[in-house]
């Protein structure tokens, strides 16, 4: 475990020496600030009659959950951004023979790599919710359903991000491993895009596809089989992460 | 048995029949080759005659196609986790990442290497004085000449204290001043630890206590510092090893 988290240290440090990781956080905090400021001003227009309504949905419904599924949306472009060079950096310097033999594991260089990903894609998501939590000084919030929402947010970010990096595994240019992750996360965001406008709400596409694993977090309820998915998942693209990593350190 | 101290009747590296190929050609063909604790062994060689390959199986990364290699008895592959703290290796190019700072280079590197975060950052101040690198300490990787970066290079592979230290081309890129600086920082390792150097610099061969000259994969020539005692006997030896060929097919 502690080389996990020297090599998780090691990413993160030269993420954050670059002007890219503090980029990267800034845009993200920034298109965040304006959808939320954006879905803010649209929830004030109606707040008058919103409050006619008995039924009315209120500031969860029409600003926090809309808010946090286009933060979920915007992830599939972050973790490639941010994992991309994890291991094609490595090999295209050539120094991915000494992390190996520094480590001692192969595993332990993916995971690694992947808990700096998931990191930083996880305060991107803190940063949000932070957002969201400020409307608790002018209004009741429901914290369990936003501490539920982040719950499934950093499951997705975990997710993608452990696809980030099987894609920079994969291939040996950066911006080709974040295009190959970008294309693997939006086929599995869309895959079952059709079904669900048949109505469609079971099956292996709608099983597949990443949104439909999404949705309960946001509606505050903990969902375990998405749990499982989410988990299993980021397994799986980890597992194979580190075969293809052992196949480039036994190629030379 | 603290786990750090070599068994006194065990190599530090043994290698037996290691064969290995790439790209369809056979870098190395059977290379059987013992190297006792506190050796000093210079692998002297053109390009393309194997020592690279064998410092990277040595340090953990290769495995032989045939035969075995031991870093203190232990399987590099198999026992990396372990073997980690005990063996420093500096590959050629130098794996430094441009946007560090050498102290936090040499830090992280020790730190890979299982040593503890404080402990780590002592070891990479204590390098950074046994190199010479206090000038360079703040400076950014990515801003250090080639010299510069091979010195870093060195202080990495040594920070964690190793008992087996593999220096691929240690001198490359260095001036004569910081050539000379090297040979006396290996002498002053002699004895402390087993230092196994790849290098084309015969007077930096020369401090070793064996020379081993590599041709196409195989040992050409293992001598004892007492039969090659100068450069110019070692230049000889190097010479005559290139030639060889020649004059059997003539």
């Amino acid at each position: 475990m502690s080389t996990v988290l020297a090599v998780a240290r090691l990413e993160l440090a030269r993420q954050f020496a670059s002007l890219s990781g503090w980029g990267l956080l800034a845009v993200l905090a920034a298109l965040h600030a304006w959808w939320f400021l954006a879905g803010l001003d649209g929830w004030i227009e109606l707040a008058d009659r919103l409050a006619a309504r008995p039924d009315a949905p209120g500031i969860g419904d029409l600003v926090v959950a809309p808010f946090l599924a286009g933060v979920g949306s915007s992830l599939l472009v972050a973790a490639p951004l941010v994992a991309m060079r994890a291991i094609a950096g490595e090999v295209r310097a050539r120094s991915l023979p000494w992390l190996l033999a520094s480590s001692g594991s192969d595993g332990a260089v993916v995971v690694g790599k992947w808990l700096a990903a998931s990191s930083m894609l996880a305060l991107v998501v803190a940063i949000a919710i932070g957002m969201t939590l400020t409307l608790a000084a002018g209004t009741g919030l429901d914290l369990a359903r936003i501490a539920v929402s982040a719950l499934g947010l950093v499951l997705l970010a975990a997710a993608l991000a452990a696809l980030a990096v099987l894609a920079s595994a994969w291939v040996r240019q950066s911006p080709a491993a974040a295009m190959l992750a970008l294309a693997l996360g939006v086929l599995l965001w869309i895959a079952d895009a059709q079904a669900r406008a048949r109505g469609e709400t079971e099956g292996l596409i709608q099983w597949i596809a990443i949104p439909g694993h999404l949705q309960p977090f946001l509606r505050g309820v903990i969902d375990t089989s998405a749990i499982a998915y989410f988990a299993l998942f980021t397994v799986t693209c980890l597992v194979l992460a580190t075969w293809r990593v052992a196949a480039i350190r036994s190629e030379g | 048995m603290n786990p750090r101290e070599p068994m006194p009747t065990e190599p530090a590296l043994e290698y037996l029949d290691a064969t290995r190929s790439r790209d369809g050609r056979l870098v190395l063909a059977g290379v059987s080759l013992v190297i006792e604790p506190g050796a000093l062994v210079a692998l002297l060689g053109a390009n393309g005659a194997g020592k690279s390959t064998l410092l990277a199986m040595a340090a953990g990364v290769l495995a032989p196609e045939a035969g075995s290699v031991r870093v203190f008895g232990r399987d590099p592959l198999r026992a990396a986790r372990d073997l980690r703290c005990r063996v420093g290796w500096l590959p050629d190019p130098v794996p430094l990442y441009p946007e560090l700072r050498v102290r936090e280079q040499l830090a992280a590197s020790a730190r890979l290497r299982g040593l503890a975060a404080g402990a780590a950052t002592r070891a990479a101040e204590a390098a950074i004085d046994r190199v010479g690198l206090a000038a360079l300490a703040n400076r950014l990787c990515g801003q250090l000449s080639r010299g510069e970066s091979q010195r870093v290079g060195i202080a990495q592979a040594i920070a964690h204290g190793p008992e087996l230290l593999l220096l691929d081309e240690p001198s490359a890129g260095l001036d004569p001043m910081q050539q000379a600086r090297l040979a006396d920082l290996l002498a002053g390792l002699r004895g402390a630890m087993t230092i196994v150097h790849a290098t084309h610099h015969l007077i930096e061969a020369a401090i070793a206590d064996r020379i081993v000259i590599l041709d196409r994969g195989r040992i050409a020539r293992d001598a004892a510092r007492a039969e090659l005692p100068d450069a110019e006997a070692i230049g000889h030896a190097l010479v005559t090893v290139a030639l060889a060929p020649a004059a059997e097919a003539a």
